[in-house]
């Protein structure tokens, strides 16, 4: 996607639903997923008049927490404000949110090659859910309403303009979910509408412009070109994809000569395109106002140092003990620090393979190839989690063990753990099992051997006439005999041995 | 800022309100009026006063335990249309404006 001519210039804002039993500013249950439309509301969140909004202390601490896991400054005074606009997901005619004070601000998160400034993050209530569709013998637009979703905590997290391609956003987009899980303010569910992110994208000439205290400013005489917001991305994918997509939409109606307008644009997952929603040529007015309802909140130094004891080891900080401790590669690191549980799982193994082998690299490594291989395929035959998957650490440690130890082929090996995921069948017992029977055939081995040599003069005399090649055959026929239990490295060996 | 009949047409297009041309003429010069009175509280000298706001510290807000809600029924027995459990309504409210 690199342009000779053109920088990418995007900014990211993320909605995340906090994971509360109540709602936002009253004790209506969150629960409402596939829920009875309607039920899960209040006077207060039905904005009815007279109704009074009590904010949620364990809102505002997730909302503090994710500020702390992003380096965030965090305000010592909480002021909420009016976010005025007429649309009927909106009951009370405005949403309540932060506008001039967010809680945390002036934060970041580092990336593998970059790091991604946050402006800020508020908090604010969720709406309600609309679907708009139209009267068949009318013909006349109409929008059904379900107040269930309206005021559920909600966080936005927003970048600067800082962010210079579709996979440096992804991989942000990526570790802000990962910070969700890890330290469950949200399951931060795409799907369900959990988490969702709308990128601010624009394109601009190299050279032209500079990027200056958070504000992309032009150099000279040059214009800026015009921002795009895009909505409705599904999933981590769609945000990539839709950047991708619009960059390149984008460079074309310039090179062709016409001049982008200020614009909101609905991602298409199903066309994989970008189409047309509104023009933005008007600066929203939202007449925001001081939230006369709600006091102002004092934090204090003691209330930010109890929720800061909710922080957890991070992605970013196991990839980097996985990377210089455990010596794995960048890969490997992301992918298994990627899921809390994986990790947790991993460290657990990694651990206990140490106590017997001495050597922390070697079982991490073995650990990882474990987890990685075998494990992860198994997982993702199944559809389900680690936690869920009631594994045994001491049978994986011995596994890893005999393994290591060469006393298996990495292929025989994996077979047995196969085995015994798929037909939850005893590791150690299989394990045991192949102990017995490799024993018995190590005596037989040499036996087999010299009965192979004798059965196959012709492959015997192509390897004393020169033809090295034909052992690999040999091979193959005292693995047949023994169904593949021998080693063919040590039947090699034996095999030259006796030839020569 | 200058209060002319395209400023109460803005006012009026965001509280979703159609003015005609005659209405925008009559309600014009009396929004001017409303705003010129409100002016004055603006010449009160409020450098060095705190706003009139209360404070609270973090641990009185509410805990967050769930509590009940209302039935579906008493939720829409206001509601003028209605279809599967959901308020339905019709017209233009749509255009423009964006949601959260």
């Amino acid at each position: 996607m690199e342009n000779s001519k053109y920088d990418i210039v995007v900014g990211l804002e993320i909605h995340i639903q906090t994971k509360t039993n109540s709602k936002m500013f009253c004790p209506c249950p969150t629960g409402y997923f596939q829920k009875e439309p309607n039920t899960h509301v209040c006077p207060v969140c039905l904005g009815l008049p007279g109704a009074l909004p009590v904010p949620n202390k364990r809102a505002i601490e997730l909302c503090i927490l994710m500020g702390l896991a992003t380096n965030c400054d965090i305000d010592h005074e909480i002021y909420f404000d009016r976010k005025h606009y007429f649309y009927p997901d909106l009951p009370k005619g405005y949403q309540i949110s932060q506008y001039k004070r967010p809680i945390c601000s002036d934060g970041y998160i580092k990336l593998s090659d970059t790091v991604v400034e946050i402006e800020r993050i508020h908090q604010e209530e969720d709406v309600a859910k609309s679907t708009h569709h139209t009267e068949q013998d009318s013909n006349k637009a109409y929008s059904l309403i379900d107040y269930n979703k309206s005021g559920v905590p909600l966080i936005e997290i927003v970048t600067k303009p800082c962010i210079r391609s579709a996979s440096q956003a992804k991989e942000y987009a990526t570790r802000v979910r990962q910070i969700a899980r890890y330290l469950n303010i949200s399951d931060a569910d795409m799907e369900k509408g959990q988490m969702r992110c709308e990128p601010n994208i624009s394109i601009q000439e190299k050279g032209k412009w500079e990027y200056k205290n958070g504000v992309i400013l032009p150099i000279g005489d040059y214009e800026l070109n015009a921002k795009v917001e895009i909505k409705n991305i599904g999933s981590i994918t769609a945000v990539e994809k839709s950047i991708e997509y619009e960059v390149e939409r984008l460079i074309k109606e310039l090179e062709s000569g016409e001049k982008g307008i200020q614009q909101t644009r609905g991602w298409n997952a199903d066309k994989g395109i970008t189409e047309f929603q509104r023009s933005k040529e008007t600066v929203d007015d939202y007449r925001y106002m001081q939230e006369p309802d709600i006091p102002v909140i004092n934090i204090s130094n003691e209330d930010i140092k109890r929720i800061s004891q909710e922080l957890v080891e991070l992605p970013n900080e196991r990839i980097h003990r996985y990377m210089n401790i455990y010596k794995l590669s960048r890969y490997d690191a992301n992918v298994l620090s990627a899921d809390r549980d994986v990790a947790i799982f991993f460290d657990n193994l990694v651990i206990s393979i140490e106590d017997e082998l001495k050597d922390l690299p070697s079982s991490a490594k073995l650990a990882s190839n474990c987890i990685t291989g075998t494990i992860f395929a198994w997982l993702n035959k199944k559809g389900i989690t680690i936690s869920k998957a009631n594994l045994d650490i001491s049978d994986l440690v011995q596994w890893n063990l005999v393994l290591n130890s060469k006393d298996i082929t990495k292929n025989k090996a994996e077979e047995l753990l196969k085995e015994s995921l798929d037909n939850n069948k005893d590791l150690s017992d299989l394990l045991d099992n192949f102990k017995k029977q490799s024993s018995e055939s190590a005596s037989n081995l040499e036996n087999i051997i010299k009965k192979v040599i004798v059965k196959n003069k012709k492959a015997v005399n192509d390897y004393k006439g020169g033809n090295k090649a034909s052992i690999a055959f040999l091979v193959g026929q005292v693995m047949q005999i023994t169904k593949g239990s021998a080693d063919p490295n040590k039947t090699k060996s034996i095999l030259i041995k006796e030839l020569e | 800022m200058k209060i002319d009949s395209s400023f109460l047409k803005h006012i009026a297009e965001l509280s979703r309100i159609k003015l005609s041309k005659k209405e925008l003429r009559k309600f014009t010069p009396q929004m001017r009026t409303i705003l010129e009175s409100v002016k004055v509280l603006k010449e009160v000298d409020t450098t060095n006063v705190e706003p009139m706001k209360k404070h609270v510290p973090f641990s009185d807000l509410r805990e967050d335990t769930a509590g009940k809600s209302i039935e579906q029924e008493d939720v829409l027995s206001n509601v003028k249309h209605m279809e599967n459990g959901m308020v339905k309504v019709y017209g233009e409210v749509f255009g423009g404006i964006e949601e959260s």
